[in-house]
């Protein structure tokens, strides 16, 4: 049977199944926006571009090795770091020992945002979303008896990227090694911070000066070290569908590439070091298919410089499961989605991977819940025979198909951030932000509704189920830090640093390059957000502008009776009231998440709230002055980074010693359950926690704001 | 809100009680009617402490950089020991009639500063009302002892001119533009101008910006001006890296010296309260009539009948009309 007859066959027999309703009923639009059918075959993939090629050739859609896991799997390595240096390095060692391949050290915020532990700013930040970091010393004891000529040792920094990457080649030299030894990834991708990380210090211009001070420094001293790893996936995380993420990552990768070349480097002097970053959700062909269309694209892209080295123009990726898809309720489930998701970056052709705990929804991972997600990946690498063939869906009708829709689609995207001058212009603009915040108050508005699953969440539900073994990074850790750094202040050759330190700020005024420069101060002792200052200094710290889409969330949820007794409900508290009920939505501490106060803003606007947004890492003190001047009804703090037991109340008592004891508080984020009544006591009128239906919260909060 | 008598409002605003304050302008800017009342009261009392600050309105299309500009520039004035409050009205209303407020977001030193007072206003879902609540949120302001009062508004709609005719200055915030100059910006807004800034005259854009400054200086040349003793001049600034912002609050001054020697600065005010009486009549006219219980049966249906075709507007509108002669009949 020829394929034309064969297609034709099946459309009878699919039309007599459907009872006589048409196969396009079962078509199905991805939140990219691409048409699904039900069956692929041979014609659909006919004349694509990038079907039928070899892995380890050029343009690598099957994969950058020609011989990928068959010949080595991926590398397992998990991202990590909390509290104290050495409790991180404990942390570590242990991992190592059970299977863990790689280093990846996760910072905590004030480190990030270039603040010393004893910094005013990090009251609620020092060591509880990552490791805190205030100078070599704390370097040495995280990678104590780590011998990092040996290990491959990945850091996410960008803010604080110069003392950092600093600190870690002076902590290699006092263990013996040399900087051309050290192999592993920084991360030292700035672009992606404007846009949805929030770990930026100083303004684009400089930091983009100070992505390629590091290339240039790496690509002389350091021949084996990742310089920029171009993250996708804390664009997904923000909200962006797959398509968004591969545009927007590979558009700030060229912008880099450009950035280097204007600096006079040569195409194959650093392209071969650029390493990327991708984020893998529940859609688990389009991301098998992503991965394969960025590796495409890449090749595409860098081909116009023509670089004479194959390694310039080959992406080569690390990944991270979704934890945006991990939920609070119902946490074991999140191992099978873990697992799946798991599966797809693998089958997708990763390099290395982390996959996430089950508790990722309520704080930090535990040693059990780390244990399940190494063994995650262990066991699809180890047990299940994925790894003897090379890119096993290739040829996949459906997968090649969607690749090429990838391809298309993000091609267009890339046209349009080319149109507007490239990335760095299209951030300023604001165009990327929006369509990630556009993306995300979608998703939100699909799983209020039903129409996107959540097991646990929005469908088959349980009663609240409590995992009580959870991580806490008690406060006690900022004290030991300042401790720390008041010692080391009290040792080191003041003068020195000082000298160090002005040589740095010499730097950034009239050039040379930073990385050069910082080390001998890492070396003289001198502080993180020391370093940090000394270029502040030059090229003063950056201030975000909130902006906010409208619209976004009502316009998905269509016309629906819950949105509209809301808006009615708004509308009755303005005839009665005078005005609208006014919310103030805030950020407190170096807390960089804004997706979910992001979507809380746009949809309570679409609600009939007038909502007031606070520009984000503010003091307890700036917060409750601003609900005074702008006298809410409600304040809102979102908290994601574990500050809440401590700046949440602090909010509160700034209310009440500024008159404004009459404005009622609520806290939003991942708060641990365990935490509810803590906030309670403190006076938290309520708590809205990860998974938190919009419609019920809004309700919620009305029937707060109408109880005097 | 429970609300408190007139003396608590007057008091706590004269004592520069910055909650109280803030409780103020909600009375003022409420849509109920003994609100209403209650804040004229307040309003009637404090004017005798109002007429001494600096009055300066900025428009611009949205995005130009208002927010911004003002946080530079009020950072600024706070340095030199003024107090400043800013207005920032706000008509980004979704079709729901609630807003996101996010002016705040762009002056972040400003609004952590114990001396200055910024205060976003939605102006959705309220009729007309904006020009009556800003100007008297200004006054309060002046009477809780700000100097410089600052009123953002969006260069769209009716705001703009609403909002020059209650300020001393007029400022008009352009961003150098692709070619075509008069980027959406109304000419009337042009008008009434009293400065015009070019601002994000910086980097790749330095040139640009001067390019559009000439360009604007040769079209106001064929404009008149208001006041012959004060022809708008066209400058370019940064509000991002605080370049030209020192030469605009120049021009302020000595657009209010000049003005206030030849005593016209004195007429304006004049003119104003001329037209802020007249906009109260309208006001109280529309919202007694609005509030008819005759009308209030009547419009809802005939609206829907006009919408629909069924009724002709100008039939629809008199007969809308007739209820009140016949109502004032008896
Ligand atoms: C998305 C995400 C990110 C994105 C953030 C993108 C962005 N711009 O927001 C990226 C990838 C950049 C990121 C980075 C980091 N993350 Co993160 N991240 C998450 C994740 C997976 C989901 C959060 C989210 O956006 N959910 C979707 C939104 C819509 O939900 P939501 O915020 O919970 O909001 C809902 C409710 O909570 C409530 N709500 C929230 N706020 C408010 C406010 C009001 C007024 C009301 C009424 C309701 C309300 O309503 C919303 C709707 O239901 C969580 C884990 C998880 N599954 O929750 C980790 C998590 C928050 N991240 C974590 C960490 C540690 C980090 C890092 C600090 C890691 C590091 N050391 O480098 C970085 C740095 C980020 C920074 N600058 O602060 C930890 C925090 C640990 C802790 N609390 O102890 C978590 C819990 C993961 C984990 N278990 O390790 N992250
Ligand atoms: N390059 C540059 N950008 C600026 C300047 N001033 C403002 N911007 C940017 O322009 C964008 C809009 O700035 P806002 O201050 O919010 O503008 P606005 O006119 O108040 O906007 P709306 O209130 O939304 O109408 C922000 O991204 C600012 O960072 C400037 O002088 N130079
Ligand atoms: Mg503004």
């Amino acid at each position: 049977m020829s394929e034309h007859q064969g297609k034709k066959k099946w459309l009878e027999l699919a039309e007599k199944e459907l009872r006589g309703k048409p196969v396009e009923s079962l078509n199905w639009k991805t939140p990219e926006g691409i048409e699904v059918k039900p069956l692929y075959t041979a014609e659909d993939i006919e004349g694509l571009e990038c079907v039928n090629t070899i892995p380890g050739v050029s343009p690598y859609v099957r994969g950058p090795k020609a011989t990928m896991y068959a010949g080595r799997p991926w590398t397992i390595r998990q991202y990590a770091g909390f509290s104290t240096a050495k409790e991180s390095n404990e942390f570590y060692r242990k991992n190592l020992a059970a299977g863990q391949k790689g280093l990846s050290v996760a910072f905590d915020l004030a480190t990030h945002r270039g603040y010393d532990s004893d910094h005013p700013r990090v009251v609620g930040d020092v060591g509880k979303a990552g490791v805190a970091v205030d100078s070599v010393e704390d370097m040495k004891i995280l990678f104590d008896r780590i011998p990092l000529g040996e290990m491959s040792v990945s850091m996410t920094m960008n803010g604080a990227v110069l003392p950092i990457l600093a600190g870690y080649i002076v902590a290699a030299e006092e263990q013996g090694v040399s900087q051309d030894k050290l192999a592993g990834t920084i991360q030292n991708d700035i672009l992606k911070e404007y846009l949805t990380r929030n770990t930026y210090i100083y303004p684009p211009e400089p930091s983009m000066r100070i992505v390629s001070d590091i290339i240039e420094y790496c690509s002389k001293n350091m021949p084996k070290y990742n310089t920029v790893s171009i993250s996708g996936y804390h664009i997904m995380e923000a909200g962006a569908n797959s398509v968004l993420q591969t545009a927007f990552t590979l558009a700030d990768g060229l912008e880099y590439v450009k950035a280097a070349l204007a600096k006079g480097l040569d195409i194959d002097d650093f392209a071969p070091r650029l390493s990327f970053f991708f984020g893998i959700g529940m859609n688990f062909f389009m991301d098998i298919a992503m991965l394969r269309a960025a590796r495409f694209l890449w090749a595409e892209i860098m081909s116009r410089f023509n670089p004479k080295k194959p390694q310039s123009s080959m992406l080569r990726t690390h990944c991270q499961t979704s934890g945006w898809s991990l939920t609070q309720q119902d946490p074991y489930n999140n191992i099978i989605r873990t697992t799946l998701e798991c599966l797809s970056a693998v089958l997708g052709g990763t390099q290395s991977l982390h996959t996430n705990s089950f508790d990722e929804a309520i704080g930090l991972p535990t040693d059990f819940s780390a244990r399940i997600a190494r063994n995650t990946q262990i066991i699809v690498q180890e047990e299940s025979q994925i790894c003897h063939v090379v890119d096993p869906l290739g040829g996949s009708y459906y997968v090649e198909y969607l690749t090429n829709s990838i391809v298309e689609e993000a091609r267009k995207i890339m046209k349009e951030i080319e149109d507007l001058g490239g990335m760095a212009k299209a951030i300023e603009m604001g165009m990327p932000k929006r369509m990630i915040e556009e993306s995300a108050a979608r998703k939100q508005a699909r799983i209020d509704m039903g129409k996107d699953v959540i097991v646990g969440v929005n469908k088959y539900t349980i009663e609240e189920d409590l995992i009580d073994d959870i991580r806490e990074v008690p406060a006690t850790v900022r004290d030991e830090q300042v401790a720390r750094l008041k010692e080391i202040k009290s040792k080191r050759d003041n003068d020195a640093v000082k000298k160090a330190l002005d040589a740095i700020t010499k730097c950034a005024e009239s050039g040379g390059n930073l990385l050069e420069a910082c080390i001998p101060a890492m070396r003289a002792r001198a502080t993180v957000g020391e370093v940090t200052e000394a270029m502040e200094k030059v090229f003063g710290r950056f201030v975000a502008t909130t902006q906010c889409i409208s619209g976004a969330f009502s316009s998905e949820y269509g016309d629906s009776e819950i949105i509209k007794s809301i808006q009615k409900r708004t509308e009755e508290f303005m005839n009665r009231e005078g005005r609208r009920p006014r919310i103030l939505v805030t950020k407190m501490g170096q807390d960089g998440h804004d997706r979910g106060m992001k979507v809380i803003a746009t949809a309570f606007a679409d609600l009939g709230f007038d909502v007031d947004i606070s520009p984000m890492f503010q003091t307890p003190e700036e917060a409750a002055k601003m609900a005074i001047e702008n006298d809410v009804h409600v304040v809102g703090a979102s908290s994601l980074a574990a500050g809440h037991k401590t700046l949440v109340p602090q909010l509160i008592e700034n209310l009440k010693r500024m008159g404004g004891e009459d404005i009622k508080v609520v806290a939003g984020g991942v708060i641990p359950p365990q935490d509810y009544q803590y906030l309670y006591d403190a006076g938290v009128a309520g708590v809205f926690g990860p998974g938190s239906v919009i419609a019920d919260t809004a309700n919620r909060v009305l029937n707060l704001i109408e109880q005097k | 809100m429970s609300l408190k008598d007139a003396e608590w409002y007057v008091q706590g605003v004269l004592e520069q009680d910055r909650k109280i304050l803030a409780k103020t302008i909600t009375l003022i800017e409420s849509s109920l009617p003994a609100h209403q009342e209650l804040g004229q009261a307040v309003v009637d009392r404090l004017l005798p402490h109002t007429g001494e600050s600096v009055r300066v309105g900025i428009t611009g299309v949205p995005g130009a950089g208002k927010s911004t500009f003002i946080e530079s520039l009020g950072v600024m004035l706070l340095e030199t020991g003024h107090r400043v409050a800013v207005l920032a009205v706000d008509p980004s209303s979704t079709r729901s009639g609630g807003s996101i407020l996010a002016d705040k977001t762009r002056m972040e030193r400003l609004s952590a500063s114990d001396v200055a007072f910024i205060r976003p206003s939605p102006s959705g879902g309220t009729l007309g009302g904006v020009a009556r609540k800003t100007r008297e949120t200004m006054l309060v302001c002046e009477a809780a002892g700000f100097d410089v009062v600052i009123i953002e508004t969006v260069g769209v709609g009716q705001s703009e001119t609403t909002v020059s005719s209650m300020v001393d200055f007029f400022l008009v915030l352009l961003i150098p533009g692709g070619g075509d100059e008069l980027q959406g910006i109304k000419k009337g807004v042009i008008e009434i101008a009293d400065v015009i800034a070019i601002n994000k005259a910086d980097g790749d854009n330095i040139e640009k910006a001067e390019k559009a400054r000439k360009e604007y200086e040769t079209a106001l040349h064929l404009l008149t001006p208001a006041s012959s003793n004060w022809i708008p001049p066209v400058l370019t600034c940064s509000a991002i890296e605080m370049t030209g912002i020192k030469e605009v609050w120049d021009t302020i001054l000595e657009h209010r010296n000049k003005l206030t020697g030849t005593g016209e600065l004195r007429e304006i005010r004049q003119k104003q309260s001329l037209d802020w009486m007249l906009s109260i009549i309208d006001d109280g006219i529309r919202d007694w009539f609005y509030g008819k219980p005759e009308v209030k049966k009547k419009l809802p249906k005939i609206s829907l009948e006009v919408e629909k075709g069924l009724k002709e507007p100008t039939i629809a509108a008199r007969e809308i009309l007739f209820t009140l002669r016949k109502e004032n009949k008896d």
